[in-house]
């Protein structure tokens, strides 16, 4: 039983002024747990109002489960959303809510109740059925959300940034519940967000969009071990960004020529001859004093600053090239040997910097990701 | 301690300058606004309570306190309200004009505005600027318009109760479709949507979402179509007919002129009375209904706020 799986096809949505999504294929598999990941304004919720039928495709098919269902009124996709204020009707207390679905599709009195039910105890609010959605904190007005989608057993189901207005400890806590409902329900989850953090833990697999295109799909280990573009790399995370000329491949890794200095680049686009960015995560820089083993692959620098983030410390180097490289050190409870204007020098392995095309002239830069989390947690 | 005990203190104020801080102190309630408030409120609550006080005096005087009485509202046999066919029939006509412009303007108001508020098009724009033309106009340039178009256009309205009705609906219509337009935009589209994503029709979705949460706006603006409907003058006297088609404000202004009466005062009374019920009704329902999203804290009103949400596409 295929069910709830999507393609999209050329899908391209223009408004007067702007393309909003512009000719992105896609496909998700059943039961899958899909992210859509990319800063605002990257078409991201628009692809995911398009799959709802809030808005119509100017180009392209939406197949749900092998049918085109592009021009398809909203009220008659069996997919349903999770919307990012929730949407909860006002009017009608948390039964209601979660009922409204059921009556609308006249089954019979009995099945609503018991269904409504079942969903409110699905996502563990079972005996808050006369409350206002006023009278709810945010976290329960969520998981009504969810159980008023999910109440109908929707072919896929669609979440707009639906963690977003809640604060950062509650979010950690829905996440992992979140996951595991999807596990439990076994049904498609479309789920838009600009958290690289929530996408990289939730997601079977994600996308990455940016401009209305997307940049790669892959499971979240891919895309964050092997970006590539430079825009995915900047946004999954911080990434230390060099510009530097490739010079082709030797030995199965790129020759790459920063400032005056010889480095070697075991991943990325390395055949590449010409201007090119390396660009490594600041957990896989490893920092030593100048006085250790001169070898390959080391830049001398300077310590800027160190900064205390808690699980890690960051600390950023200015290198001999002129440009500026964080590297995260574990908190370990010692105290580094480094302050500001130590001289050090940092480490680059050859398996974890990677050579990327340098955009050409016109092509958008890569923006800076909007929340700076805890990269430490994934390295 | 010690250096706080040395500091210098400084030297009391003269009256004028704590008198200035009395008034205007940036710390402390502000004084000088009230003053300016209760005395706007003074100024012009005084002459209607003239007003009414005098529809209770017991001789014919309206400038002469003579004892209270109610003998203006029902106790004379001839000249009270009760009793003064012209008068009676004034109330009556105000009562029957206001009670069918609620009925008729409300619900055109009300799909107008969705509808108004729901178009994007060519044409959007402009329409919603002419909405706001009937407010704008001098009403007596509508009255003489309204006037012509029923005696000359549409002869088979002529001048009475009908005209009258048509008259008021035209112009209070307006007033329906900017109180429900501002609650469309606060709602904004998001429960549309949800309903429709929950299976929905477009008909379902207006009766079991939008209508319950434009209720309080709807009810609203029937108090307040009601409160001007009664207290419209110029459009009713324009298109009276005379005799039992003149409304109270029509009958209080010919009144005046001629033999005033404590009655006229007491009519005059009523009348207001009615309008303070009909906009007070409106704002505690208004207030029934919107008391949960007050009560949501900030949450439930700032969504509505920024429900349709243009930034991210």
């Amino acid at each position: 039983m295929a069910r709830g799986e999507i393609r999209l096809i050329g899908l391209t949505k223009r408004f007067a002024e702007v393309t909003a999504v512009d000719h992105i294929d896609l496909e998700v598999d059943p039961g899958e747990f899909f992210s859509l990941l990319g800063p605002s304004g990257c078409g991201k919720t628009t692809t995911l109002r398009m799959i709802a039928g809030f808005e119509q495709p100017s180009e392209g098919r939406i197949l749900l489960d092998g049918t085109d269902v592009a021009y398809t009124p909203a009220h008659k996709r069996n997919v349903n959303t999770v919307f990012q204020n929730y949407a909860l009707f006002p009017h009608l207390d948390v039964f209601d809510n979660v009922a409204f679905g059921l009556r609308r599709a006249k089954r019979p009195k009995s099945e609503v109740r018991q269904r409504a039910v079942q969903a409110l105890e699905l996502v563990q609010l079972g005996g808050l059925e006369r409350r206002k959605p006023s009278q709810l904190s945010g976290g329960q007005q969520q998981r009504v959300a969810l159980a008023r989608a999910l109440v109908l057993n929707p072919s896929v189901l669609l979440l707009d940034e639906p963690l977003g207005a809640l604060d950062a400890k509650l979010r950690k806590t829905l996440q992992i519940e979140l996951k595991t409902l999807q596990r439990e329900v076994g049904i498609t989850f479309i789920y838009v967000t600009h958290d690289q953090e929530e996408a990289l833990t939730m997601s079977d697999r994600l996308a990455v969009m940016n401009g209305g295109k997307i940049e790669q799909v892959g499971a979240p280990q891919d895309v964050y071990e092997d970006p590539e573009t430079l825009f995915v790399a900047d946004f999954l995370g911080v990434s230390n960004l060099m510009d530097a000329t490739a010079q082709g491949a030797r030995n199965g890794r790129c020759r790459v020529r920063a400032d005056t200095f010889e480095l070697a680049a075991g991943s990325g686009a390395i055949d590449l001859i010409g201007p090119a960015k390396i660009v490594i995560r600041p957990e896989r820089v490893e920092l030593e004093s100048r006085e250790a083993a001169a070898g390959p692959n080391r830049l001398p620098g300077m310590v800027e600053r160190l900064v205390y983030v808690g699980s890690a410390v960051q600390v950023i180097v200015r290198v001999a090239t002129g440009e500026v490289l964080q590297v995260l050190v574990p908190n370990s409870g010692k105290v580094l040997p480094y302050e500001q204007g130590t001289p050090v020098q940092l480490y680059l392995p050859v398996d974890a910097l990677r050579v990327l095309a340098a955009p050409q002239e016109g092509e958008a830069e890569p923006v800076e990701p909007q929340a700076v989390t805890d990269a430490s947690g994934h390295s | 301690m010690s250096s706080v005990a040395e500091a210098p203190v400084a030297p009391r104020p003269s009256a004028w300058r704590r008198f200035r801080g009395w008034l205007s102190n940036p710390w402390g309630r502000p004084r000088f606004l009230p003053l300016v408030t209760w005395g706007y409120v003074v100024w012009s609550i005084v002459p209607v309570l003239i007003a009414v006080q005098f529809s209770f005096n017991a001789t014919r005087s309206r400038t002469t306190w003579q004892g209270f009485s109610t003998r203006w509202y029902w106790g004379d046999p001839v000249d009270s309200v009760w009793h003064d066919p012209t008068l009676r029939d004034a109330l009556v006509q105000s009562l029957k004009l206001a009670v069918a412009d609620v009925v008729i303007a409300t619900p055109i108001g009300v799909l107008l505005a969705i509808g108004l508020a729901r178009w994007h098009g060519r044409g959007s724009g402009s329409s919603n600027f002419l909405m706001l033309f009937p407010l704008v106009t001098p009403e007596i340039v509508m009255g003489v318009a309204l006037l012509l178009v029923f005696t000359d256009l549409f002869t088979f309205v002529g001048t009475g109760t009908t005209a009258q009705i048509l008259g008021h609906v035209t112009f209070s219509i307006s007033f329906v479709v900017v109180i429900v337009r501002g609650r469309l935009f606060s709602i904004g589209r998001q429960y549309e949507e949800a309903a429709a994503d929950l299976g929905a029709s477009p008909t379902a979705a207006l009766t079991r979402v939008l209508l319950p949460l434009l209720m309080p706006a709807i009810v609203a603006s029937a108090a307040v179509v009601f409160a001007i409907s009664l207290d419209d003058f110029v459009i009713s006297q324009w298109l009276s007919k005379g005799g039992e088609t003149d409304t109270v404000p029509v009958i209080i202004y010919s009144a005046t002129r001629a033999a005033p009466l404590p009655s006229t005062n007491a009519i005059a009374t009523i009348m207001m009375l009615l309008s303070l019920a009909s906009v007070t009704i409106g704002f505690l329902v208004w207030r029934a209904f919107t008391r949960g999203e007050r009560q949501a804290g900030q949450s439930v009103v700032r969504d509505m706020g920024t429900a349709p949400r243009v930034g991210d596409i």
